[in-house]
């Protein structure tokens, strides 16, 4: 029965990549059909092959937290692929690695031993690699978060978000003392610190969040969490005053139709246009979106809207909810606290993720131009999703040394 | 592990907050959507700024207001007609807040909630608005202004369909007046307002009918009362000036001949309380009947709270605080002329996408009804006898019209407005008609001859 229903929603899912796929190609010149074909082959390829061995031969029983993932990811794949047939490939290739990077995550997390163990290396490479960035990258769009590798560019916040969850995990299974929290703290600090320096804000305020939520499942202590947001919001007050470059970067925020031409630019584009879809959308290929800057980024929710109509971005975010649902309904049957936290506190960044891209382009809250996660163009964005997405999946593994049984 | 599934339940409170947030931006998505689609910069729409994708504003008889045409917006080739339908449609700027330009503009767009702009992407167009009003006759109404100041409409009173409604000063899109001249320049005065569904004017004489009205309601004796005129009638508090020595006269000879001293005695016979009562059944004071798919008009202002003796008898001849509005007071003579009640004036009579396909069709729906068949019937032998004894049908060759003029003083050294009110009681030409010539002098002499024209050009339309 269970498995019936999973067969048929990985049918839907399936059907729904073909079609973008033939939309695609029906705006396409004929030449340029090949990219499209092998991206979308690859991809449905990859889908079936991961469900048959996961279902018809480990037999296991859960299936939704991928079957999301598929979702989300062939939408994101969709829209690349339509704006930008030439990165096909690309889009393709960084799904492939994330989902990669999913399997080998899940692996490691079996053994929450080892799980203690890397913890370190985690810690320690985040921080040099936030560091390395911090020093070599230059201001690309008003932050310095690239690093450039002759043709390839990664994104390192995006892979660091993933230890970072990782490590504050790890680092309060061991041990409940003053000196591991404190150890923490710097982590924590270091990391954040970075990304201000960066003046990647929408990241930093990401972690913060995750940092919070970490510590509170910890140690379900509110005093010390509020005590902690109290300092952080003087911290920022602080910035603001000192720096006033950052706070000019959010001075069209509840002023975006004042300033269509300005500051508010993305944000009305993003707006007009997703209503300009309606409830069932223009049809992939016929927005307009697509042609304003970071259309596949940071306004990716306005392309949605435009394009696949609101249904479908509204229920876009309803999964990020389910995910999150499912984790807190999993952590108590879980056998170890580490599983709990990380599945619980992966769930809540992607859902905050998304409502600090999603509400802040939308001018709800401002606009800090982070990613939609799966959804948004970029290699390093989506490796990050994937691999976030095994933590939650950790959540149901039932025994110790046993996954998804 | 339980603690920590506990204290994770707390995180129901982040989904909570996030599903607020969604119902805000949903709320917004819907309240908004229609302004932000709209906005120049949406390519869907717009090319530098001008509407590319505008659906037609047509005509009764399918001639083109304003369409779009190699990537513009343009207007009727003839300059007669730019003008006459400049408020009716409204220009592109918005400023004419009452046009279909303005009123329409998600329809012309194509816009709806569900499917957004869809339609206009797939079809390169939004939908097409067909109107009730023929351009030509606009046209002859505007000519027949001849540059005064004022209004001209022309309604079915049967099914409510407007055919004409023409209101000056008037700009010409193609050549549109800078800020500066309509700031300067007197004869642009009020240039953006509608004047028939938005003017506000003394109605003097016409509002005789009103007063009629009330005496046949609320005097039983009225038909067989005779009024003593000897050019002004004193109330102890001051006079009230006739236009002529009437001598003794009925009530039917006191409406045709417009006697002043008789209607100021009706008036007295009244009362404030019973006048304001029958005036506001005529719908004075009312805006409910107004707007949705049907005109937009404000409504007629009357206020006698304050009146004191002298004030009831102005009052009672239109030249007291009363204003009137030109297309809700055309209402009020169709009314009269369809027995009591007044269809809803409109001026969209359908809306078809840009592939044909009908999505809006206007559909004739009373008013209120202001008044008894009998009353309406004896109003409208009254007002029959209005012309038969006094304008004479020679001024309104075959077209069996019923009417008042009105003259009404603006104070000052101005010229009063003339106006004129009335129907043809031809059943086969079921048309009332309103002219205001703003500061224009006797209606008799200045809005019975526009009147007559225009109503002569509508026949014309009925005679096919």
């Amino acid at each position: 029965m269970k498995k019936n229903r999973y067969f048929f929603l990985m049918l839907l899912v399936t059907l729904f990549q073909a079609i973008c796929l033939f939309e695609i190609i029906l705006k396409l010149e004929a030449t340029d059909l090949r990219y499209p074909a092998i991206a979308f082959g690859g991809y449905i390829l990859l889908e079936w092959i991961y469900f048959i061995i996961h279902r018809g031969i480990m037999r296991s029983q859960s299936f939704e937290v991928e079957l999301i993932g598929f979702f989300l990811s062939g939408i994101g794949l969709a829209i690349t692929v339509s704006v930008y047939p030439e990165k096909s490939i690309i889009q393709l290739a960084a799904i492939l690695l994330g989902f990669a990077g999913y399997l080998v995550l899940l692996w490691i997390l079996k053994d929450v031993e080892r799980c203690m163990k890397l913890r370190y290396i985690a810690a320690v490479g985040s921080v040099g690699l936030l560091g390395l960035t911090l020093m070599l990258a230059k201001f690309t769009n008003g932050a310095k978060n690239w690093l450039y590798f002759g043709g390839m560019s990664i994104q390192p916040s995006e892979l660091v978000k993933v230890a970072f969850v990782f490590v504050g995990a790890a680092t309060l299974e061991k041990l409940q003392s003053t000196r591991s929290l404190t150890r923490y703290i710097v982590f924590a600090v270091a990391c954040i610190g970075c990304l201000f320096l960066m003046y990647d804000f929408g990241t930093a305020l990401i972690f913060f969040f995750t940092f919070i939520v970490i510590s509170f499942l910890r140690s379900g202590d509110i005093r010390t969490i509020v005590f902690i947001c109290v300092i952080a919001a003087l911290g920022a007050v602080l910035i603001l005053m000192f720096k006033p470059y950052v706070a000019s970067r959010f001075s069209s925020y509840m002023h975006i139709w004042e300033d269509v031409e300005g500051g508010g630019f993305q944000q009305t584009r993003t707006l007009t246009y997703a209503v300009s879809g309606g409830l069932f959308g223009l049809g992939l290929g016929n927005g307009e979106l697509r042609n304003i800057f970071a259309a596949t980024e940071d306004l990716v929710f306005g392309v949605v809207s435009e394009e696949f109509g609101l249904i479908i971005a509204f229920s876009i975010m309803l999964t990020y909810v389910g995910l999150l649902a499912y984790a807190i309904k999993n952590s108590k049957s879980v056998h170890s606290t580490f599983y709990s936290i990380l599945s619980v506190s992966a769930a809540a960044l992607l859902l905050f993720q998304a409502a600090v891209n999603v509400f802040g382009v939308s001018d709800l809250i401002p606009f800090t131009g982070v990613t939609l996660p799966f959804i948004s163009r970029g290699g390093s964005s989506i490796m990050g999703c994937w691999m976030l997405l095994s933590f939650i999946k950790a959540v149901s593994f039932k025994e110790k040394g046993a996954a998804t049984k | 592990m339980r603690a920590i599934a506990n204290r994770s339940k707390w995180l129901f409170a982040l989904i909570g907050l996030f599903l607020f947030g969604l119902c805000i931006l949903g709320y917004r998505f819907f309240t908004n959507a229609e302004g932000w689609t709209g906005m120049k910069y949406n390519k869907h729409l717009f090319e530098s700024g001008t509407l590319v994708s505008g659906g037609k504003i047509l005509d009764r008889e399918g001639v083109p207001l304003a369409y779009n045409e190699d990537g513009a917006r343009r207007f009727n080739d003839d300059r007669a007609i730019r003008m006459s339908t400049l408020h009716t449609i409204g220009d592109l700027e918005g400023y004419i807040s009452t046009g279909i330009h303005a009123r329409y503009k998600s329809v012309l767009t194509g816009y709806s909630y569900i499917d957004g702009l869809y339609n206009t992407v797939a079809n390169g167009s939004g939908n097409d608005i067909t109107l009730t009003i023929s351009a030509e006759l606009c046209a002859t109404a505007y000519r027949a202004l001849d540059g005064r100041k004022g209004v001209v409409g022309v309604y079915n009173y049967r099914t409510g369909e407007v055919l004409c409604c023409t209101s000056a000063p008037s700009f010409d899109t193609r050549n549109r007046p800078s800020e500066q001249e309509v700031k300067e320049n007197d004869s642009y005065e009020g240039v953006y307002i509608d004047r028939f569904v938005s003017g506000e004017y003394v109605p003097g004489s016409i509002f005789k009918i009103v007063t009629a009205a009330a005496a046949i309601d609320n005097i039983p004796d009225i038909y067989s009362q005779t009024f003593e005129c000897d050019g002004e009638y004193n109330i102890g508090e001051g006079i009230v000036k006739c236009n002529g020595v009437h001598g003794k006269i009925s009530f039917e000879k006191a409406l045709s001949h417009s006697c002043n001293c008789a209607f100021a005695q009706i008036a007295e016979q009244l009362g404030n309380q019973k006048l304001q009562e029958e005036a506001e059944k005529l719908g004075f004071n009312d805006s409910s009947a107004a707007g949705g798919n049907y005109l937009n008009f404000t409504g007629n202002k009357i206020d006698l709270s304050k009146a004191k003796k002298l004030d009831l008898g102005w009052a009672g001849i239109g030249q007291y605080t009363t204003k009137v509005n030109p297309c809700r007071y055309l209402t009020l003579v169709g009314a009269i002329a369809n027995g009591g009640a007044s269809p809803k004036p409109y001026v969209v009579s359908k809306i078809t996408t840009s592939s044909g396909i009908k999505v809006f069709s206007q559909k004739t729906k009373l008013m209120d009804e202001y008044m008894s068949g009998e009353t309406a019937s004896k109003l409208k032998k009254m007002l029959r006898f209005d012309v038969e004894d006094v304008y004479g049908d020679w001024s309104f060759p075959n077209l069996e019209m019923c009417g008042k003029t009105g003259t009404a003083e603006v104070g000052g050294d101005k010229r009063p407005h003339a106006w004129f009110v009335g129907f043809s009681q031809r059943e086969d030409l079921p048309l009332a008609v309103v002219v205001i010539i703003e500061n224009g002098g006797s209606g008799s002499g200045n809005a019975i001859p526009v009147a007559n024209r225009v109503m002569q050009e509508a026949k014309k339309l009925y005679e096919n």
